[in-house]
């Protein structure tokens, strides 16, 4: 019986082991192809695979010519704006959702949520009728206004598990010590959700940064965000493959960097009142 | 430093009503205590005068001030909270030192560190003053939380079940700490215990609570030897009074009892006939506390059998519970006798130590010797 | 010293109601969300009343036209071709990478060392990759001059594979790329609801001596049943209206292989510049997901009070 069990662990153990190599090999080998091939020339490109003299000929070319740079720039304020948006309005109405009871509470907290359900284009077409009337399109402030909706329903989902583990005699105790409200909040619960306000905060720039549709549809003059700007790449018949992933790999690095920070209070962000404490 | 009245309260949580029409009124400078099993309503009291809720109907007031709706910060009361409630991100120092820090409390920083480290040695926590609550155990937590409290000087000191997650030694030698304190305070205390011991040594007055309504307010001889209904008696004592029905009769102007274990009528003292007989009552609840009882293993006058249905050692005494007729008897007797379940022992029940009670509205008539009762029993 | 505190300001008239600032404050707090709902409900309802229009991106005037976009939509053959490539495609998607998610996040949940706590992290790296990018990477790995997927199959025969070319595996390389970005959301979901699981119930089923099926069915399964709803509840929502994989790749084509919903929506608004004609297709898309996410909610909401009860 014992036999058995150990003889079944141990081959599910080494299947799983293979497993698990082959899809890291999937899922992470794209990306260090990426990085090698950025470093690769144009004339390399063809004749090698994996050996080669590495250029930094790819990067100065996208970082001199064309708009990536402004792009890159661009996206970054649009999000940097969204992201303060969406904390400004998501923390207080994360904790209102934690603290107050009012009827159809559910509801309601269900309805943020779902317009990170609802189809992007939806809202698109209707804004990009509003976007031209209000002379919003093509700007940083209707970027803004839109891309905040991205991360906004997530952040509040997430903070509001964070609030609700506070316990309301804490606050309440900072008032009989004589602080007030404003006091409190800032000084008392600011500081404990601050984890997840953090991770919140970078999983909603992720996901900003991430977004085209908004991108391609409400801006394209003046602004350009850089998924857009990187499909370029792929439309124009280039033959500067090295370029290209230059181009992914620019896109990419913000992200990656912000990962690594994020990653401890990832899961814990995510559980979405799944995982307690 | 204020005296606390809740006049003809009212507290509802949705449907559930918390509170109704509770009146007290704690008297500056009292220590009052309010006792009750779980879910009795004590710690909506304290967050009423906290100012943490709000009562629908009634008033609140300290000294003559209505405090209805007004803010919690704008009350000056000090508050220790079941869950303790410390501010897990800031030291224990910033924790105890927290309301000084503030806009309304503040004090300079060389009286803060003196009051810190006053109360901190007082709660003997000086050594945990630079960690997070989050590294103290339970019983430290709790002292914190007493600590940031007693910092303060404030209208009022609320304490919900500030001892409860003290181990016994600890709780006892805080027990009194906090009773010398307050003494020499000078300083409003209301506290919430659910432990009678704690209400007894604790309380100049207990209030004793139940299912939201106030059954009894009076000094801990008074609860514990005058208890207004047999709820109040039954909640007073190491073993819980027994309570027994009894028949009143009258034989030459003499008044008795005849319990239902026999036709045996065992007289009343005067003054209790008396009452019985003013009362015209006919059946009677007695409660007899485990030393209003005696035993003897030998049959004797007056004295009615019973059998041992078991017994229960706790260190120094027993507690014995003995099957009589319907009932089960709890007493205490000395742990140098050897008890065998089934043994047949025989009981008295002296009827100058048992409480009377209405046997149909469960409250109290009578008892022996009344006024030296709420003096303090000789015994007990 | 203790006596010189501020002593409280008492006023000796009585207050009957909860100050004003008081009561507004809950209202206050919650102000700044309900400004940009409204900022999201305004254009839904636009989206509304433009799909009984026929209002147009490039005729400067539009008239009231009823029921007619909407009746032309179920009538004609487009509708019913790109509800069905929806279909096809969510269904692919969300089979592969729950199953994929949920084995990997199994695997990776059974030993805890610096192999697995390294993969915890680094397998999360495609979902930081936009999906745009992702297509980006993509191509050039199969491209059929430089890429290393094309050498690598050269290996096995195979030259030119079509990918996105052609109609026949154009569903395929897409729901491989999303599979790609996707999955490690799905990892990263299971993964904490993992990690949430508590521990007694393992215990006691070891002392029971139950198989690691056994356990995995009746405990595990059922216990995990609320992150795998949510994750659901995601996946679904996103792959339903899945654009910018598609759009990036073959903009619908080839022909109109890949025209699901929304990129049919797009092509309508933007390209022939009929909003009239692309609302109604998004409304139905809607619908979809507000019914099946509503059902989900509900079947999530009753396993969560499941498990906590």
């Amino acid at each position: 019986m014992y036999q058995n069990k150990s003889r079944f662990a141990k081959v599910l153990g080494i299947a799983s082991t293979v497993f698990l190599v082959i899809y890291t090999i999937f899922s992470v080998f794209p990306l260090i192809w990426m990085v090698i091939i950025s470093f690769k020339s144009d004339v390399d490109m063809f004749k090698t695979l994996f050996i080669f003299k590495p250029t930094l000929d790819n990067f100065r070319n996208v970082l001199t010519t064309g708009n990536y740079v402004k792009a890159f720039g661009d996206n970054f304020i649009i999000c940097s704006g969204a992201v303060l948006v969406s904390v400004i309005v998501g923390v207080p109405a994360a904790y209102a959702l934690a603290r107050y009871n009012f009827k159809r509470k559910e509801t309601v907290a269900f309805t943020i949520l779902s317009f990170k359900f609802a189809p992007e284009i939806l809202i698109i077409i209707p804004l990009f009728a509003i976007f031209q009337k209000l002379h919003l399109y093509d700007t940083y402030f209707g970027m803004i206004w839109i891309y905040q909706f991205i991360g906004l329903p997530l952040l509040i989902w997430v903070l509001r598990g964070y609030f609700e583990d506070i316990p309301v005699e804490m606050e309440r105790a900072a008032e009989l010590d004589g602080y007030s409200w404003f006091e409190v909040f800032f000084k008392m619960l600011i500081p404990l959700i601050r984890p997840g306000l953090v991770a919140a905060a970078l999983l909603t720039f992720i996901f900003c940064w991430n977004n085209f549709t908004f991108g391609l549809m409400l801006c394209g003059f003046n602004i350009q965000t850089i998924t857009v700007s990187a499909l370029t790449y792929i439309a124009t018949d280039t033959i500067h493959y090295g370029q290209m992933a230059v181009a992914s790999l620019i896109a990419i690095a913000p992200e990656i960097v912000l990962c690594l920070c994020i990653q401890k209070h990832l899961v814990r962000g995510l559980s979405f009142g799944a995982v307690k404490g | 430093m204020a005296r606390i009245r809740l006049d003809h309260v009212t507290k509802k949580y949705g449907s559930i009503t918390a509170l109704k029409d509770v009146s007290i009124d704690v008297k500056d400078n009292e220590f009052y205590v309010i006792f009750g099993p779980a879910g009795a309503g004590k710690t909506s009291v304290l967050n009423l005068i906290a100012g943490i809720s709000d009562p629908e109907e009634g008033d609140i007031l300290f000294d003559d001030a209505y405090m209805n709706y007004v803010e919690p910060r704008e009350r000056d009361v000090a508050m220790v909270f079941e869950n303790y409630a410390l501010y897990p991100h800031k030291t224990v120092y910033e924790n105890i030192a927290s309301s000084m820090r503030t806009k309304k409390y503040r004090q300079p920083e060389e009286v803060v560190d003196r009051e810190v480290k006053r109360v901190a040695a007082m709660m003997n926590i000086s050594e945990l003053l630079e960690r997070k609550p989050t590294q103290a155990s339970n019983g430290q937590r709790q002292r914190i939380a007493l600590g940031r409290a007693l910092v303060r000087n404030p209208n009022v000191f609320l304490m919900d079940e500030p001892l409860a997650h003290l181990d016994a030694k600890l709780r006892n030698s805080m027990r009194k700490e906090l009773k010398s304190m307050q003494e020499a305070f000078h300083t409003t205390t209301i506290y919430v215990t659910h432990d009678y011991t704690e209400a007894m040594s604790l309380g100049d007055r207990i209030a004793v609570i139940h299912e939201g309504s106030i059954c009894q307010v009076g000094t801990g001889n008074e609860v514990y030897y005058l208890p207004e209904t047999e709820f109040v008696a039954k909640l007073f004592g190491d073993c819980e009074i027994n309570i027994l029905k009894g028949c009143v009769t009258e034989e030459k102007g003499r008044t008795g009892i005849r319990l239902p274990y026999g036709e045996e009528v065992y007289p009343v003292p005067d003054d209790v006939g008396e009452r019985l007989q003013c009362a015209g009552v006919k059946d009677v609840d007695i409660g007899f506390r485990g030393w209003a009882i005696d035993y003897s293993r030998e049959p004797r006058k007056g004295y009615v059998r019973g059998k041992i249905y078991t017994h229960e050692p706790l260190g120094n005494k027993v507690e014995l519970t003995v099957s009589l007729g319907d009932d089960m008897i709890r007493f205490i007797v000395h742990v140098d006798e050897r008890f065998e379940i089934d043994e047949a022992i025989y009981l008295h029940f002296n009827m100058d130590k048992g409480i009377f009670f209405h046997s149909e509205t469960k409250e109290y008539l009578v008892r022996h010797n009344e006024e030296v009762m709420r003096g303090g029993g000789k015994n007990g | 010293m203790r006596g010189n505190m501020a002593k409280t300001k008492q006023t000796g008239q009585k207050l009957n109601k909860k100050p004003m600032n008081l009561r507004l404050r809950p209202w206050l707090i919650i102000l700044p969300t309900l400004v940009v709902t409204l900022g999201i409900l305004y254009p839904f309802y636009q989206a509304v009343f433009y799909s009984l229009t026929d209002y147009s991106l490039k005729k400067p005037v539009w008239h009231f036209v009823g029921l007619k976009n909407w009746l032309e939509m179920f009538k004609g053959v487009n509708f019913w071709h790109s509800l069905w490539v929806t279909v096809k495609y969510t269904i692919a998607a969300l089979v592969v990478e729950m199953g994929l998610g949920l084995v990997i996040a199994l695997s990776l949940n059974r030993k805890d060392n610096l192999f697995t706590r390294i993969l915890k992290v680094v397998l999360i790296f495609p979902l930081m990759v936009s999906p745009v990018i992702a297509t980006l990477l993509f191509k050039l790995m199969t491209n059929s001059s430089v890429g290393v997927v094309e050498r690598f199959l050269n290996l096995f025969g195979v030259y030119g594979f079509p990918w996105t070319a052609d109609s026949s595996t154009a569903l395929f390389s897409v729901i491989l790329i999303d599979t790609w970005v996707y999955t490690p959301f799905v990892l990263l979901l299971i993964l904490a609801g993992l990690q949430g699981l508590p521990k007694s119930p393992y215990e006691s089923a070891m002392i029971d001596g139950g198989s690691a099926w056994f356990t995995f069915k009746t405990l595990t399964l059922p216990l995990l049943k609320p992150v795998i709803l949510i994750t659901l509840i995601f996946r679904l929502c996103a792959a339903i209206q899945e654009f910018s994989i598609i759009y990036s790749t073959t903009k619908g084509g080839p022909g109109d292989t890949l025209m699901n919903l929304s990129l049919s929506a797009y092509r309508d608004a933007f390209t022939y510049s009929s909003i009239g004609k692309a609302v109604p297709q998004i409304l139905v898309l809607w619908v979809i997901i507000n019914f099946i996410s509503s059902k989900l909610v509900k079947a999530w909401l009753k396993a969560k009070s499941a498990n906590n009860g």
